[in-house]
């Protein structure tokens, strides 16, 4: 049981993306299993197909800003409402692999390209 | 004559009579047929004796039976429910209520209530449940006794835990000597109620015909009357199939229906808010089941302008428009957390607004408001609770609790707040101004979050919103269902302006609630015409009752049915991958029983088989909006029309 760590990563790793550089310290991942993984581990269901996120469920994990530390420490001890993933089921290399493949989908389009999306709303 | 066949004749001893005479010239049955036990149980299927054995069999008929009339119980009981205004009765047949189904339809003349088929008591209880909250009113429903009710349960709850009116009735086959052998008895019941008394307001087994007139004015007040709720009377079998003379009818009285004004709040408690809400810096509006028409939206709308507090909406109605810069519900959770006066209006769970609970081992709760903060609440709450289900959510103190209905006491709620600025009607510009700005960043925000995942397949939940917005923006929309499984999209960009444009949810979370519900409010709305309503059904919820497609299409009810499909329930796939988690075990296994493939379901072609327009699967996000306008077009010529739309999980 973890009592403990729950704030400290709120502090890291929630809506703080931005204010990390990436660091050189994070493994190369295998981007093919990595997407298999992703899959596998049911990362999707809260994430979407893309780590494109969902406003309820989960947030965007594609392009992740995070540093890896960070992004393993929200697998073994969610900030919040995540389930935990210890190393047992999905272990360092395989976060490393998601970590990868997470980095290497392509850019969101820019809202501002999107008249369809930003046209939303307006009457 | 013996006493016992006198009895038994009791109520006909006026058919008979007449019976003699018909029978006089025609030599059809006699009173004697009527003791004369069944030579084999009727299962058996043993052939009857006809008309002339049976006379034969016996000597001149002390009695002639009546074998038809002009007048039933089942009659004046639609003569009552035609003095309550009701438009709809919806039903999925059953004999128990076949005399009154029978009279609603020819006696009656099927209108005022016209009889609608359903093919599941959950649909009838359903639909009548989206009907009330766009018709502001409620239909009727009839159910089969004991196993009607049974299928009914379920919608039933649904409607009561969103405090929606119903009347509903069901029936029972009367005495047992009165009942035939095998299924009638199944199909009765001592006290036809108990099944669902927990979740009704009020029900009544009425004995009399009278009675039965009471009962069913008194259950459509009580219904109506804030908090509402379903209703449901039991419809006496005997009593419905008994012949009704005119000596006998002259003595019936229907009461004339008064609906009853709503509580409203006392003058002292309302001042003692309105200082309350004036001292506060930093008000915030809580607000949840609260307007019930657009009066109560615009109500809302000039008490927020008047103190330029923030609206944080929960949505279980359609209460604040979206587009207004006072709707603050995207950073909701901020202005909760800065509150020092916090007006809840109706709420469905004010714990769970002022605490999270976090779904760990550990179930760690903590307060989301400051100590100090003052909660005002306005409620009808306390007036409706029972004790076995949990409808009521866990305890929360308010500094002043108002029992009133929120609505009704909006205008004396104004009254006071308008006394207590007196003349300085521009103190609270600065925290508008602070409002506006915030709500200016919501639409970018939502931006920048629809273009995640924009052209993926499946299709994201914001593109499929942004492609049905640009298909309907000219039409008169509204939505017959929540969406907070995809996105809250309507709610972030939408212009939610209009009351009928958004009705909230099911109340009770049973699965199953959107299509049914959604039958009902386009049938509501169909009758103000020049709308187009749109559901968005999740496809777990759509196969509870995908056969709602063949009523819409039988009694020519359109509406746009946009299934949202993630071929899951995808809900319990994160429930059951968050225990497979903590309980590290790995999530491979989280599907089964959670998912919906293999094979996959053709939802077009099942609305094809009901008579609707089906269409789909639209997998590719750029097929979409052709396959929008196109069902947009089908609607509007007067269809049902259903599009598989394959999504993202949320
Ligand atoms: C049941 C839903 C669910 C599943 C499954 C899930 N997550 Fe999450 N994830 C969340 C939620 C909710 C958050 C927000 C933080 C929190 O509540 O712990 C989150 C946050 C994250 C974050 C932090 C993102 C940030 O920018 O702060 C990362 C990284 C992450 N998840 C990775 C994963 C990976 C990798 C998997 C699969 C191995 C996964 N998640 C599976 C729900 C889920």
């Amino acid at each position: 049981m973890k009592f403990f760590t729950a704030a400290l990563v709120a502090g890291l790793s929630l809506g703080a993306g931005t204010a990390f550089a990436q660091q050189d310290t994070a493994p190369k991942g295998n981007i093919e299993n990595g997407k298999k993984l992703f899959t596998a581990n049911g990362c999707y269901q809260c994430h979407g197909t893309l780590g494109n996120g969902a406003p309820l469920t989960g947030p965007r994990l594609s392009n992740t800003q995070l540093p890896f530390d960070a992004f393993m420490m929200q697998l073994r001890s969610p900030a919040n409402e995540m389930p935990p993933y210890e190393a047992k089921i999905v272990p360092d290399s395989a976060v490393a692999d998601i970590y990868a493949y997470m980095q290497s989908l392509p850019a969101s389009p820019n809202a501002k390209d999107l008249p369809l999306l930003t046209g939303m709303g307006v009457k | 004559m013996d006493k016992k066949t006198s009895d038994q004749a009791g109520l006909h001893r006026r058919g008979f009579l007449k019976g003699v005479a018909i029978a006089s010239g025609s030599g059809l049955a006699v009173s004697a047929q009527a003791q004369t036990p069944p030579a084999a149980p009727a299962q058996t299927k043993a052939p009857l004796p006809t008309a002339a054995q049976t006379a034969a069999e016996h000597e001149a008929p002390a009695h002639v039976e009546a074998l038809t009339t002009e007048k039933t119980g089942s009659d004046f009981m639609v003569d009552v429910c035609k003095t309550l205004n009701i438009d709809y009765m919806a039903s999925c047949p059953g004999s128990t209520f076949r005399a009154l189904q029978e009279s609603f339809i020819n006696y009656g003349q099927n209108k005022k209530p016209e009889w609608l088929t359903c093919l599941h008591e959950e649909v009838s209880v359903g639909m009548a449940h989206g009907y009330a909250k766009v018709a502001g009113k409620p239909m009727a429903v009839m159910m089969h006794g004991t196993v009607g009710v049974q299928h009914a349960a379920m919608a039933i709850y649904n409607a009561y835990c969103d405090r929606v009116p119903i009347i509903m009735f069901t029936a029972s086959a009367g005495p047992v000597e009165d009942r035939r052998p095998g299924v009638e008895w199944f199909h009765s019941v001592q006290d036809g109620a108990a099944t669902v008394r927990d979740f009704v307001k009020w029900d009544d087994y009425p004995w009399s015909l009278q009675s039965f007139a009471e009962s069913t004015v008194r259950g459509y007040g009580l219904a109506t009357a804030q908090p509402q709720s379903p209703i449901l009377i039991t419809a006496d079998g005997k009593l419905q199939e008994m012949e009704l003379d005119k000596h006998e009818e002259s003595k019936l009285k229907i009461p004339k229906l008064t609906i009853g004004t709503q509580t409203v709040g006392d003058p002292a408690a309302l001042k003692e808010a309105a200082k309350m809400l004036v001292a506060a810096e930093n008000p915030v509006i809580l607000v949840d089941r609260y307007a019930r028409s657009q009066a109560g939206v615009d109500a809302l709308v000039k008490l927020a302008e008047l103190l330029q507090a923030p609206v944080v909406d929960s949505r279980s109605r359609m209460n604040m428009p979206t587009q207004h810069y006072l709707y603050q519900s995207p950073r909701g959770a901020a202005l909760i957390a800065q509150a020092d006066c916090i007006l809840s209006l109706e709420p469905v769970d004010l714990f769970g607004q002022l605490n999270r609970v976090r779904d760990q081992i550990e179930r760690t709760w903590r307060h989301t408001t400051k100590a100090t903060t003052k909660i005002i609440n306005i409620t009808t709450h306390d007036l409706l609770v029972k004790a076995n289900y949990q409808d009521f959510q866990r305890y929360s103190s308010a500094d002043l609790q108002i029992t009133a209905d929120a609505e009704a006491t909006m205008p004396y709620l104004i009254e006071a707040v308008q006394r207590e600025i007196g003349e300085r009607k521009s103190m609270f510009d600065p925290r508008g101004q602070k409002m506006r700005d915030a709500w200016k960043g919501f639409a970018a925000r939502s931006h920048a979050e629809g273009a995640l995942g924009w052209d993926s397949s499946p299709i994201s939940s914001a593109r499929m919103y942004a492609e049905l917005w640009n298909q309907v923006k000219t039409e008169d929309w509204a939505f017959l269902t929540p969406n907070n499984y995809s996105g809250n999209w309507q709610h972030r960009l939408w212009p939610i302006e209009k009351h009928y444009q958004y009705i909230g949810g099911s109340g009770g979370s049973g699965v199953g609630y959107e299509p049914v519900a959604a039958l009902g409010g386009a049938l509501a709305h169909r009758d103000v015409g020049g709308r187009l309503p749109i559901a968005i059904i999740g496809d777990g919820n759509f196969n509870m009752a995908p056969h709602v497609m063949w009523t819409a299409a039988h009694h020519k009810i359109p509406f746009l049915a946009i299934i949202q499909n993630n071929r899951a329930y995808h809900q319990e796939v994160m429930h059951i991958q968050r225990m497979a988690n903590r309980h590290n075990r790995g999530v491979e296994n989280a599907v089964i029983g959670t998912t919906i493939t293999d094979p996959n379901i053709d939802y077009a072609a099942l609305a094809k088989g009901y008579g609707a327009v089906g269409i789909g699967p639209i997998s590719d996000p750029k097929e979409l909006g052709a396959a929008i306008k196109k069902g947009v077009e089908a609607v509007k010529a007067g269809n049902p029309v259903l599009i598989d739309v394959i999504m993202q999980p949320r």
